[in-house]
């Protein structure tokens, strides 16, 4: 990736997924070098990258935020697409999982092959209902 | 008999599987036909840290997105709801949600009690013990005793959990007076069928069950029917069903691996492709006897599709309740508003599904449950009120048969081996939009019952779950293009054993009533087969 669009969607991503806690955002933890191959393969959403002039890295986060707003309006397809891979590599990443589990208590793992613990079905909450009437038409 | 084979299968999911293993069963000599190939289990990707972008890709229930070898194309273009489906041995159960009911004695009188639509050539009584059978076969999870429902016999398996989430649900049904019951289901709450194992509540059901848990039709059916020495051959494209001169099928021409034409012949041929494949293999099938393509002097073949709208309603709690453990889309039913009532502005209704909730990809781009949660400074923020904290209703309504609702051939567009593709028609009707918005209410209410402190419904999903309708039966050869067994009225050794033979939908997921079917013309076929009328 050459630097200046590497830096821009480095800067983009952190806006988009920004710092939370002790987990840095999703540029600074180096996603962008992750998605920049399948934004070279979507020439629209590369396109907005090339669109943004290199002091975007210099600007303040609110400003950032607001050119990415107006390109969110002008172009929300491709733009829709980069916060799509933004998630994809995001939600993906071990390390976010691993805040995620501290966080919420979900596993770091995929759902195979563990799986979760469930409480079994218990008939006494069917009490209520048991008791109505055939609740179908006759033909 | 000097045909190759008896009994010649196209496709090898739901349908095409039980009637293989029932006619297998009995001694018939049965080849069957799937254009896709074997899902092996060490492909199955819930066990991979990128599952959850599988799921939007080589795993996309939708063939266009997917676009894997096995598929052929469909021109969805004039569709509002795009159809899903898979194409492999077992079929679109390779991806299903494995949920199993049955339709109501109601579904099968439509005509009858509310003048609309057509009664099927058979009812509820004719079928139950062939839902009876194919229920042993599968291995239902579930409790008998639904007042909703006729009685049936015990389910093989207890419930599968209902979660935090189908708790509080079932508590804010009761309050409200509403129906509500365990959902039957085709998944395995303890080791049933061969070597496969109980559910572990992995999640993802829809991409495939490394455990067996789920039913899928090539662990339930195959397994039984290659045993008892049926012949399943993979990769075989079928691209026309061959007749004689006198109009009889004498079997297929279909593509292998290879992209070479093989001919199979057959004293019978039964269709098992889908609401789409199955028309479009007729329509494809014309000659000069059959201009208007095979079985279709009623003119009906790929008309009155149906697909089974569906409007997602999501409620969200302060409360954690791990919706991402457990079978994604199983747990409990509604079916309050499932019959007509004259007091609202719609015939017949729709059952409320109870669905559990995404993985945090999922959660973050949302879908068919929430919208795509913003990014920027409140994004954190966001994903947490949502994640782990929400459960849907899928409000599945009836979808009343339209002619103008159809699957044709499309004039340009083909598969990888030249056949012309399927092209869709389909309009959701006034009727079920009002049912939709009916039902987007009443789970509104439910969920504000059940204390969610946001209810969010995006409205009607823009894919269609369930195809249904396109060669239905009937009595009437003009108003129908099988008989009341699957036996199309032009052709006498030519059946059809899938979805396509809906007359109507109902309200509740079809795959348990495809099988039925399926089985009960296994049976007429065994029943009949030394006096059908078969190619010399």
């Amino acid at each position: 990736m050459s630097r200046p669009r590497g830096n821009i969607l480095g800067a983009v991503l952190d806006r988009l997924l920004l710092a939370n806690g002790p987990l840095a955002g999703a540029g600074e933890l180096g996603l962008g070098d992750q998605i920049e191959e399948a934004v070279q393969a979507r020439p629209h959403v590369a396109a907005l990258l090339d669109g943004l002039a290199d002091c975007f890295v210099e600007l303040p986060g609110e400003a950032q935020d607001g050119i990415l707003r107006g390109l969110e309006q002008q172009a929300p397809v491709p733009f829709g697409e980069l916060v799509e891979l933004a998630y994809n590599a995001y939600y993906t990443d071990r390390r976010v999982l691993e805040h995620l589990e501290r966080v919420t208590g979900y596993p770091a793992r995929p759902p195979q092959p563990e799986g979760y613990e469930l409480g079994a079905f218990d008939e006494a909450v069917l009490g209520t209902i048991r008791g109505s009437g055939p609740l179908f038409r006759t033909v | 008999m000097g045909a190759d084979t008896d009994v010649l299968v196209v496709g090898a999911g739901a349908a095409g599987a039980a009637v293989s293993a029932r006619l297998s069963e009995s001694g018939v000599r049965v080849v069957c036909l799937e254009q896709g190939d074997w899902v092996l289990p060490k492909t199955i990707p819930s066990g991979s840290p990128d599952w959850e972008i599988r799921r939007q890709t080589t795993h996309h229930p939708n063939p266009n997105v997917r676009r894997l070898p096995a598929d052929y194309p469909i021109n969805d273009s004039a569709a509002d709801l795009k159809p899903l489906l898979y194409n492999a041995v077992g079929g679109s159960t390779i991806h299903w949600g494995a949920h199993f009911p049955r339709l109501r004695p109601s579904d099968f009188r439509v005509r009858t009690l509310d003048g609309v639509a057509d009664d099927w050539p058979l009812d509820y009584d004719e079928l139950a013990p062939y839902y009876d059978r194919n229920d042993e076969q599968v291995g239902v999870s579930g409790v008998a005793g639904d007042p909703g429902n006729p009685p049936r016999s015990p389910r093989q398996m207890p419930p599968v959990p209902l979660g935090r989430g189908g708790e509080l649900l079932a508590a804010a049904f009761d309050r409200l007076g509403w129906h509500w019951w365990p959902a039957d289901v085709a998944i395995n709450t303890r080791p049933y069928g061969d070597g496969r194992r109980a559910c572990n509540n992995c999640g993802p059901c829809d991409l495939g069950c490394p455990r067996g848990a789920r039913s899928s039709a090539d662990l339930v059916y195959w397994p039984r029917a290659l045993r008892q020495g049926a012949v399943l051959r993979t990769h075989a494209r079928v691209c026309e069903v061959t007749v004689d001169s006198r109009g009889r099928a004498t079997g297929v021409l279909y593509f292998d691996a290879k992209g070479n034409v093989r001919r199979q012949r057959a004293n019978v041929v039964v269709l098992a492709c889908n609401a789409i494949g199955t028309p479009r293999l007729l329509l494809a099938s014309a000659s000069k006897r059959f201009p208007e393509g095979l079985a279709n002097s009623s003119g009906l073949v790929g008309k009155n599709l149906m697909l089974h709208p569906v409007a997602m309603v999501t409620g969200l709690f302060d409360e954690p309740i791990d919706g991402y453990k457990g079978p994604f889309v199983t747990s409990l039913v509604c079916q309050e508003f499932y019959e007509t009532d004259r007091a609202r502005s719609f015939v017949r209704g729709y059952q409320m599904q109870l669905c559990r909730s995404n993985g945090p990809l999922g959660t973050a781009l949302g879908g068919p449950y929430l919208p795509r949660i913003d990014w920027g400074t409140d994004h954190h923020r966001m994903f947490l009120e949502q994640f782990g904290h929400g459960a849907s209703l899928a409000v599945t309504a009836e979808d009343l048969p339209d002619e103008g609702n159809c699957v044709t051939l499309d004039p340009t567009l083909v598969d990888a081996d030249g056949i012309p593709a399927p092209a869709v028609r389909y309009r959701v009707g006034e009727n079920t939009f009002a049912i939709i918005e009916h039902g987007i209410s009443r789970a509104t209410e439910a969920f504000a019952e059940a204390g969610a402190n946001r209810v969010v419904a995006p409205g009607l999903i823009d894919s269609a779950f369930h195809l249904l309708g396109t060669a239905r039966l009937g009595s009437d050869p003009r108003r129908s293009v099988v008989d009341a067994f699957g036996r199309t009225h032009d052709v006498p050794n030519l059946f059809v054993a899938d979805s396509s033979l809906f007359v109507t939908g109902g309200a509740v997921n079809p795959a348990s009533t495809v099988q039925a079917l399926a089985l009960r013309t296994a049976d007429h076929i065994l029943q009949t087969r030394r006096t059908v009328d078969v190619p010399a």
